[in-house]
């Protein structure tokens, strides 16, 4: 019986070796699963499950946890997963004010950040701070060069915009103010509303006096539909654009029959399965949809929760590189390794698209990280590249 | 015990950084903490102290870390010198706030502070001055030494070096004659312009005060968080320091810390616990803490604090101290006190006061009698310039002071008692009294903040010290005054007037409530008063007490006067025996 | 949005002062055929030269009031609410809101086939309710009232709770809006229960701060049993009415209507019964209340029923017209506190009439600067407290 155990002791010894001998790889998670961004971070924090447990050997470990959409609370828990967790890597915040404050503690740190959030400010310029911090969340400026580009193409010559009065609005109208100027388009009205506004009649009907050839929508999940709805009930006929911000079942739920026809850039995933079989993000995209769906119901889908499983392929990716190097992982010298490697990162396919990073460029991502989409019968439905 | 136990945890957490083995997030979660305890202490002086309830504390927080993060980000200035800056332009726009929303009263007032909060928010997302909604990042941090504050555990000593400053110092201005003025505005308006006290300056002082306090925080946080932007700054801040202050326990500054320190770590704790509690996510430690909180509240609504340390708010007077007596006033006056002619007053339809004269002389005691509703308190009212004249005059020592407030009679030397006793129950019996000896000071906010006042309290609380012995109730100057027998409450009353160096007291009813070897001390004193050749005047229904102290009755019934004239004289009078003793006696 | 938005504010609104005297343009016309004055030609393809900006005319002017009559509509049954807790119970109910946001997602919820989380919420609280009921009666407790306890606090969540088991997954309209008046309307006198009834000596700010902690709790189970997406639901009625230049939805009729019955009831309730005198009494004199017949808890629980109920009306009523979010009561809430202050706390048709010149302030500002519309709105407040305060003060602030 003894001689029993200790074989058994053995053999699991054996078999746990690598584990073992390995240290697990810690990653932070800090994402907004209240406040108001939770229409983003919910399905982010729902992603988490289906994020690698192992890499090379290695276990993952992932810590997530909430930080309400506040910079205070972001910046606590991005101290407390450095300081006290000693993680390798943080992934989050799901806002740009947020993922701004927590820059600060990565570079501090010297922790490798990757942020899912969407302004450009956030890697860009390049500097000594945001060398920590990497991005997955297509840059507002690639979505507005969609935009713009789709309105050009279609013989748009003024826009009406109206946005959040926050900061995902402000990303919005900074970048998509001298796109449109470039172009000859003109910006006739600038609005803005709250996500929790009852009305948006004033508004509307300013831009409607403007009498713009489009009007652009710069709102997150369903509080997006309301300006639309709005519009159509005071019988606005020009086009519609809406940004990726928007890309969730209920929006579709919400908006109903006023959204249908609406002309948003969104990435890759939320039209997977109308991917030509030749588009290498359409496999990826599909495993993460089906798993995604399979755990929380079909149709529940948010392209948000994309971002961070985007990264979480891309530090996967990047572990076994760092892990070459030959430091331990919760060692300063694993960190600084991990933060080359996903520097290095190249072509690397993930949900959204494909990303290849450089010292300069820490979102990597190409025309192939956004797709224009409409809404046709209540569904997403993907608009040929040449539309 | 309990004055320890604030020293004790003050060492606790000094010493902390030198345990081997704790966890540095510890450092960064009490870094948080300290900031909202430099905030919540000058909302324990607002809310707790000067009864001023405000949700807006989160708008000078962040007037403080932005004035600080501009300057620092364009003109590239050293954040020391952004601290000046920053608590300027915040004590500047709580003057101008202050001034406007303060003469709000009720309700209005919270809901004044909301608006200036949310207003203040969507200003900050859209100003392009101010980064808008994305805010000001990659701002410097606070060095020391040329050593700059990053880690945690090093920027740790400066907060809570911060907080000990906020507290000796509020602690040290409580207990000043401004911050008596400001606790006394707990005890209503009226009382504390009685003793000249400006209320709504006093106000201001106060809300400028917890501003300031609140731009320390919010250029600590500027610099420690090094990237600022509208959120932390919202109405949802300024509820989160309020419901901090309320269950500390808004009526102690330690009990404002402990509220701060608690909440904080709470918060963190739920955050961590609950998900494995509940085996799911979601915003739970939000539902929580609302729960905990409204529990708490019914259990302490005066907060966590007194629970704790089974003390009353009110910091310990200071031990008495042997001090030169406060110089005289004036000189002894002749010619009337007070003339009043034609006095009236009418509430909306109803005649309260119609055409009343009567005055009084240097060394003498005039008592005003009358049936319930007679108007006896509202002609104290119109004397003393708490109440508006209809018509009539009122003059004091020879000088017309119909249209004065209450404060500026007071300055010329009239005190008085109310009918409804005005003491501030948190307070203790000898910081009341002192109160009286307001005008009789000059030590402003700054001095008494200092500490450089001491030579001037140490007389106050002399003066306080004698007219209690006066009294006679100088043994119980350390109890909070809400501990008194109502009787004895009235006395008190009559020392804080005394305090005042009157040369007319008038009180309302000073021996309701008393015993009878009571009644006999305090007709001893008030013939003793007369004596030194005070004037006073006296509404009182103890008859036998009135007859056998009074040189001169007025009496009234519904509002006009009825008689005037010595005790014996009034006694016979067929209307007065009628109208009053008739149905009294 | 890198101008100064002030200088178009002051614009505007002078031309509009002007226009609002014209002549309406093309009034026949716009009359037969309504929402084209204001529709913009787009099936053809726009000419790019001739664009300039229209004035400001009528039609807007008169659209943008009726937004604000609609949206006042909401913050006046909020603020009707509150001025009737505060009168009987001191209480400010800041948790108004969140009886407006349960109300509609609830029905949303119905709608959309779910069981909403808010059943689960009422069993709880009724339970609570019942625990708190038990210690505060504990020395006047017989078999007889206990029953009555039990019956109220126990026995009534449940049979509402199996009221939504038995009805089929997608009750339909009627039934949903019964249902959902159903489960919200208990939680009023369960909350009173629970949160008030142990302060009910407290200060009115005690009780204040006791409101944000339940707002907090309350927010928060919201969004649990939500999510954090907004949900629209079916309107009462599709009509669509052309009245001159503009189109009033029967939605908003609805609305109004309601609103007018709810402030007539109330108004007559409390203003000509004698046990509404006396209810309202209860604040100030709780003895005489008492010799009335009315103990001071009952009263407290009738008046969060009735504002619970009519919290879960305006959600019902509202949720056709917007989105309604988890945490949408706060700010509508805030705005009905605004006006019931602005009415005094104590006048209905003055909460009322105050809740509509909120609603209109908020329409014209966000027309004219919508990124500072909530400035606009609670800085023009601040003259109407400061004008409210010196009226309502007298010298004597204390008791």
């Amino acid at each position: 019986m003894k001689r029993m155990v200790l074989a058994l002791a053995m053999a699991g010894a054996a078999l746990s070796f690598p584990a073992l001998a390995a240290e697990p790889v810690k990653i932070g998670v800090t994402i907004a699963k209240t406040g108001p961004a939770a229409s983003l971070g919910i399905p982010q924090a729902n992603s988490v499950p289906l994020f690698p447990t192992e890499v090379a050997g290695h276990k993952i470990e992932w810590i997530v946890l909430d930080d309400a959409t506040d910079s205070t609370k972001g910046v606590a828990n991005a101290r407390k997963l450095a300081s006290d967790d000693k993680v390798d890597a943080i992934l989050g915040s799901s806002t740009t004010p947020v993922s701004l404050a927590m820059i600060e503690v990565a570079a501090e740190a010297k922790v490798p950040m990757i942020t899912v959030a969407a302004s450009s400010k956030l890697i860009s310029p390049m500097d000594d701070k945001r060398r920590w911090v990497f991005k997955t969340a297509q840059n507002d400026s690639l979505m507005a060069d969609a935009i713009v580009e789709h309105m050009v193409k279609a013989g748009i010559k003024s826009v009406g915009f109206i946005g959040f009065n926050d900061a995902y609005g402000d990303g919005w109208l900074t970048e998509i103010t001298p796109r449109l100027e470039a172009k000859g388009i003109k910006l006739v009205a600038t609005e803005r509303f709250a996500r929790t506004d009852t009305s948006v009649t004033g508004q509307t009907l300013k831009l409607t006096a403007a009498q713009p050839d489009a009007v652009l929508i710069a709102g997150s999940g369903t509080p997006a539909a309301l300006p639309q709805k709005t519009l159509k009930s005071r019988g606005y006929a020009g086009k519609i654009y809406q940004t990726h911000g928007v890309a969730n079942a209920d929006f579709l739920r919400v908006g109903a029959k006023d959204v249908e026809g609406t002309i948003l850039p969104a990435g890759p995933l939320l039209v997977a399965e109308q991917l030509p079989e030749s588009n290498p993000v359409r496999k990826v995209a599909l495993d993460y949809t089906r798993a995604y769906e399979a755990k929380n119901g079909a149709g529940s889908l948010a392209t948000f929760g994309g971002h961070a499983y985007d990264a979480a392929i891309l530090l996967a990716t990047a572990l076994p590189v760092a892990l070459k190097s030959g430091a331990e992982p919760g060692t300063p010298a694993f960190r600084a390794a991990l933060r080359d490697a996903l520097e290095g990162l190249k072509e690397v396919v993930y949900t959204h698209g494909v990303a290849t990073m450089s010292p300069t460029d820490h979102i990597g991502q190409d025309q192939r990280a956004r797709v224009m989409v409409t809404i046709e019968g209540g569904k997403w439905k993907l608009l040929s590249a040449t539309n | 015990m309990s004055r320890l136990a604030p020293l004790l945890a003050g060492l606790a957490i000094l010493a902390l950084p030198l345990v081997p083995g704790v966890p540095p997030f510890w450092f960064t979660l009490l870094n948080y903490a300290g900031l909202a305890a430099i905030v919540v202490v000058g909302l324990v002086v607002l809310t707790g102290m000067a009864n001023i309830m405000s949700f807006g504390q989160g708008m000078f927080v962040g007037i403080g870390a932005y004035t600080s993060a501009l300057l620092t980000l364009h003109l590239g200035v050293s954040p020391w010198l952004g601290l000046p800056a920053a608590l300027a332009v915040a004590g500047a726009c709580a003057w101008v706030v202050g001034a406007i929303t303060l003469r709000l009263s009720g309700h209005y007032l919270p809901l004044g502070t909301i608006a200036w909060n949310i207003s203040f928010f969507y200003v900050l997302g859209n100003s392009d001055w101010l980064g808008r909604y994305d805010g000001l990042p990659g701002l410097p941090p606070i060095a020391v030494f040329g050593t700059p504050l990053l880690a945690s555990e090093q920027v740790f000593y400066l907060i809570w070096g911060c907080v000990g400053l906020s507290v000796v110092l509020t602690l040290s201005l409580m207990r000043s004659r401004t911050g008596r003025a400001i606790r006394a505005l707990k005890g209503g308006r009226v009382a504390a312009e009685a003793f000249g006290v400006d209320t709504g300056r006093i106000k201001i002082v106060a809300f400028v005060y917890a501003a300031l306090l609140a731009a320390l925080s919010g250029w600590l946080y500027a610099h420690v968080q090094r990237a600022i932007n509208p959120t932390p700054f919202s109405l949802n801040a300024s509820i989160e320091y309020l419901l901090m202050a309320v269950l500390g326990g808004a009526g102690s500054v330690w009990g404002g810390v402990f509220g701060a320190t608690l909440v904080t770590l709470l918060k963190d704790q739920l955050q961590n616990v609950l998900p494995l509690v509940l085996g799911a996510e979601g915003n739970f430690e939000a539902i929580v803490f609302g729960v905990l909180f409204v529990l708490l509240l019914q259990r302490a609504p005066d907060g966590l604090w007194p629970l704790l340390t089974r003390r009353t708010g009110a910091p310990p007077p200071p031990a008495p101290v042997a001090a030169p007596p406060l110089p005289p006033r004036r000189a002894a006056v002749s010619g009337p006190l007070l003339e009043a002619s034609g006095l009236r007053k009418v509430f909306g339809g109803l005649v309260a006061v119609d055409g009343i004269d009567f005055s009084v002389a240097p060394g003498e005691v005039v008592a005003l009698i009358g049936p319930n509703g007679a108007g006896k308190s509202t002609t104290f009212n119109l004397v003393t310039g708490v109440a508006r004249l209809s018509a009539g005059t009122v003059r004091l020592f020879g000088r017309d002071t119909s249209a004065l407030p209450s404060r500026a009679v007071a300055r010329l030397g009239v005190a008085r008692t109310f009918q409804h006793v005005k003491l501030v129950g948190t307070m203790s019996v000898i910081e009341n009294v002192a109160l009286g000896a307001h005008l009789r000071g000059s030590a402003g906010a700054v001095r008494g903040a200092l500490g450089l006042d001491r030579a001037e309290e140490a007389a106050l609380f002399a003066e306080a010290q004698r007219q209690l012995d006066r009294v006679g109730l100088g043994a119980l100057r350390d109890r909070p005054a809400a501990s008194l027998a109502l009787g004895q409450q009235r006395i008190v009353e009559i020392a804080r007037a005394l305090c005042l160096d009157p040369a007319l007291l008038l009180l309302d009813e000073p021996a309701a409530g008393l015993r009878h070897q009571e009644k006999a001390a305090l007709a001893d004193l008030l013939n003793r008063l007369r004596g030194e050749g005070l004037g006073i005047l006296l509404v009182e229904h103890d008859m036998d007490f009135v007859m056998g102290l009074a040189d001169r009755l007025v009496v009234m019934n519904f509002g006009a006067k009825l008689c005037e004239g010595p005790p014996r004289v009034v006694r016979t009078n067929p209307a007065v025996v009628e109208a009053y003793l008739g149905s009294a006696a | 949005m890198t101008g100064a938005p002030w200088i178009s504010v002051a614009l505007p609104l002078s031309r509009l002062a002007a226009l609002a005297t014209l002549p309406r343009r093309g009034g026949k016309v716009g009359a037969a055929v309504p929402s084209k004055t204001i529709r913009t030609r787009h099936s053809a393809p726009p000419e790019p030269t001739s664009r300039t900006p229209r004035p400001v005319d009528s039609t807007i002017l008169l659209l943008l009031v009726q937004d604000g009559v609609v949206n006042g509509a909401i913050y006046a049954l909020i603020a009707l609410s509150l001025v009737l807790v505060f009168t009987v119970t001191r209480v400010i109910l800041i948790p108004q809101g969140e009886f407006v946001a349960y109300g509609a997602l609830t029905l949303a919820a119905f709608e959309a086939g779910h069981r909403p989380g808010t059943v689960g919420l009422l069993l709880a609280l009724g339970a609570a309710a019942f625990v708190a009921d038990l210690a505060a009666g504990r020395h006047t407790l017989d078999a007889r009232s206990l029953g009555a306890i039990a019956l109220r606090d126990l026995v009534l969540p449940a049979a509402i709770a199996g009221a939504t088991l038995v009805v089929p997954e997608k009750p339909g309209l009627l039934v949903g809006i019964l249902l959902t008046l159903a489960i919200v309307t208990p939680m009023g006198a369960y909350l009173h229960a629970v949160a008030y009834r142990p302060l009910e000596h407290a200060s009115v700010l005690v009780l204040l701060v006791a409101s944000v902690g339940c707002h907090l709790a309350l927010t928060g189970l919201g969004l649990v049993f939500f999510g954090a997406e907004g949900s629209r639901t079916p309107p009462l009625s599709d009509a669509m009415i052309p009245a001159g230049p503009l189109v009033v939805s029967g939605q908003s009729l609805w609305m109004l209507a309601l609103t007018a019955a709810i402030i007539l009831g109330l108004w007559t309730f409390f203003g000509l019964t004698l046990i509404g005198k006396a209810l309202m009494a209860t604040a100030v004199n709780r003895l005489g209340a008492r010799l009335m017949g009315i103990a001071p808890s009952m009263a407290g629980r009738l008046s969060f029923s009735v504002a619970a109920f009519i919290g879960a009306l305006s959600g019902i009523l509202v949720a056709p017209l917007t989105t309604i979010y988890y945490d949408t009561g706060f700010l509508i809430g805030l705005k009905g506190f605004v006006a019931a202050i602005i009415g005094g706390l104590a006048s209905y048709p003055g909460a009322a009439l105050a809740a509509v010149l909120v609603g209109i302030i908020e329409a014209f500002s966000s027309f004219h600067a919508s990124a500072f519309k909530e400035v606009i709105v609670f800085m023009a407040i601040i003259p109407v407290l400061l004008w409210r305060s010196l009226r309502s003060h007298p010298v004597e602030d204390d008791e």
